[in-house]
């Protein structure tokens, strides 16, 4: 056996399973784009000619002229004829099925959303469409509870960004716990762990910023269109670390321990008294004084130097308030 | 012959094949495929590439090819590898795409895009990016299967505060809140039925055989608690005044707050469901000098003597 046959079989499967999803839709729609072909599949050009090449030689005994796979690319463009054993797709996979129809679910149950009835008719018509076996009781028994905050300027903020269009924003920024005006170029919004999100080149700080769609109050147009700058948008981290980063080490008891999943820590470490020590990265302090005060007697700071006495100060000016 | 040319070929052929193929008869039809192996190696080939097919999901079958059950044949049951039609609207499978892209899950994207070839074109145009990436819930997958089956599984939990257990429990339901996904079965050592977070869970979930059917009128979301004040709905109300600049953001953080009157100082009065007992003094006072709990009086002692308690430290 040749060497690279010897590796060749993980990546050969891969390349058949999305070959197996890819050949029928090119061959139910003739003439596609390389490029378009290639951005709904999550696949570079490349990848996509290198799979197509190595269909062409493929097809049926006597594997003569007239039995292979006919596969022509002129100008950009995609013909596949000869394949019609190929012109359905694969069934889902139970896991496929699965995860899909979960997702669907909650993400029907956001408030605001525009496609939240074509959504649902869509999960209609997958489980029926994929009969009982695919989705076992499950259509049945997924919930979602309560879609979390509505977000009141969500219409206008994806139509924004699918129209290029900059607008002028008062958002809640939770870091310095201030609301603030700012002009944005909002190059895409999302949907991930129950929040709304979009990814937008921020002009007062002059720099790429991820920003969640409940914490603006208000939005109205900049009168400017702007060109995206291909940002990085949803596949970025939700929290990226600054130079400017404080290290803040505290230790939680039992009642504080929420703390470390809710929020980005760098380092946990379980404690021998129970208490669990995290490392908080944090580009301003003023979040984390606000937390600590939430957190009362359950944290104890560890570092940095002189934020036990910051709390202490915050403490006593909302003491004020009451008299 | 390239592995995948070979893959390729031994699909169609199984597609296209009238009557099931014995191993000899696959090996001459598909020519240079296996040929240039000795039978031994060869068949360990073909063996091979029958665990990629089935990996990724053709049903690849063995049946006897006569009646003695000399001679096995392989075949592709056509039921069990295409996909039945389902007409999508693009308005539909745009709904499914930007859903399946929310979890930064690859197994939804890659269901969408199998439910691609039977819809129109020009749809999806504008679709880019894909979700966050390092939050999926890994057993996402795990649990939907349990509930799927009805099955009764078992996993090592954390608590919120950090105790860790070994569960066994009846899967009866799915509910997502606050982007958390929870499953809530039948926990048989508790004898009630409990809500876990799937992010607690430590490891796998380990299916251990049929489980119970979840009682009349089940509704996972019913089981999940409901905000940072506890389980259940609140009956009762407390009344926070917030700075002008927050008022906005802390109503709408909280599921049928109801923005109350403004101050001549410009602090608006919000009144948030809350239930005696529970605990509304930690997010006010997450709100620092911003917020201030103005009734009941019990919520305000609270707030009162949490601060002092930090300011004596």
């Amino acid at each position: 056996m040749p060497a690279e046959d010897r590796h060749a079989p993980a990546k050969a499967s891969e390349r058949l399973r999305r070959l197996l999803v890819v050949v029928p839709y090119l061959v139910q729609h003739p003439g596609t784009s390389v490029d378009r072909a290639a951005g709904l599949f999550g696949l570079s050009d490349q990848d996509l000619l290198a799979d197509l090449d190595l269909l062409f030689v493929s097809g049926l005994p006597p594997y003569g002229p007239g039995d292979l796979i006919d596969v022509d690319v002129q100008d950009g463009r995609i013909w596949i004829s000869m394949a019609d054993y190929f012109a359905r797709p694969l069934r889902l996979s139970r896991s496929e099925a699965l995860s899909l129809y979960v997702r669907g679910t909650a993400l029907a149950s956001v408030p605001g959303l525009e496609e939240a009835s074509a959504l649902a008719s869509a999960l209609d018509k997958l489980a029926e469409g994929l009969g009982p076996d695919a989705l076992g009781e499950l259509p049945e028994r997924v919930d979602a509870a309560g879609g979390g905050p509505a977000v009141e300027v969500l219409g206008e903020l994806r139509r924004a960004a699918a129209e290029h269009e900059r607008v002028r924003v008062a958002y809640y920024a939770a870091s310095g716990a201030e609301t603030t005006e700012r002009e944005i170029d909002p190059e895409e919004v999302f949907f991930a762990i129950g929040n709304w999100y979009v990814a937008a080149w921020d002009h007062r700080s002059g720099a790429e910023r991820l920003f969640r769609a409940d914490r603006i109050r208000s939005l109205e147009p900049a009168g400017a269109s702007f060109e995206p700058r291909g940002l990085e948008g949803a596949g970025r981290p939700l929290y990226s670390p600054g130079r400017d980063d404080a290290a803040v080490t505290l230790r939680l008891a039992p009642g504080a321990r929420w703390v470390a999943e809710y929020y980005e820590t760098t380092r946990q470490l379980e404690l021998d008294d129970g208490r669990l020590e995290v490392d908080l990265p944090a580009g301003r302090l003023e979040w984390v004084e606000r937390l600590l005060l939430r957190l009362g007697m359950d944290a104890e700071v560890v570092t940095p130097e002189g934020l036990k006495d910051r709390v202490r100060g915050l403490a006593d000016v909302t003491r004020k308030r009451y008299g | 012959m390239h592995p995948l040319e070979r893959l390729v070929n031994l699909v169609a052929l199984l597609l296209e094949a009238k009557a099931p193929l014995t191993f000899e008869q696959i090996r001459e039809k598909l020519a240079e495929g296996y040929e240039h192996q000795d039978p031994s190696s060869a068949k360990r080939m073909f063996e091979r590439d029958k665990d990629v097919l089935r990996d990724i999901g053709v049903p690849i079958e063995v049946v006897s090819t006569d009646a003695w059950d000399v001679e096995q044949g392989y075949t592709i049951d056509k039921d069990r590898y295409y996909l039945p039609e389902i007409a999508f609207t693009p308005e539909e499978i745009s709904a499914l795409f930007v859903a399946a892209r929310s979890g930064g899950d690859a197994s939804a994207e890659d269901a969408v895009r199998k439910l691609l070839s039977g819809t129109e074109s020009g749809i999806l145009a504008g679709l880019g990016g894909s979700g966050l990436g390092g939050d999926v819930e890994t057993n996402l997958s795990q649990a939907a299967e349990a509930v799927a089956g009805q099955r009764r599984v078992r996993f090592g939990y954390r608590t919120s505060k950090g105790a860790s257990s070994e569960r066994s429990v009846d899967a009866f339901g799915l509910a997502i809140r606050g982007g958390h996904w929870y499953l809530v079965g039948h926990d048989q050592d508790r004898g009630q039925i409990r809500s876990f977070r799937l992010s607690r869970i430590a490891g796998e979930i380990v299916s251990t055989g049929e489980g119970s059917a979840p009682p009349e009128g089940f509704r996972a979301a019913a089981h999940v608690q409901a905000g940072p004040w506890g389980p259940g709905e609140p009956r009762t109300s407390a009344t926070v005044a917030f700075g002008p600049d927050v008022a906005w953001w802390a109503a709408n953080g909280v599921a049928g707050a109801q923005i109350g009157s403004t101050r001549p100082d410009g602090w608006v009065e919000v009144r948030v469901p809350w239930q005696p007992g529970e605990s509304l003094a930690a997010w006010v006072l997450s709100f620092g000098p911003d917020a201030e709990a103005i009734e009941p009086s019990e919520l305000r002692a609270e707030v009162l003597a949490r601060l002092e308690a930090l300011g004596a430290r």
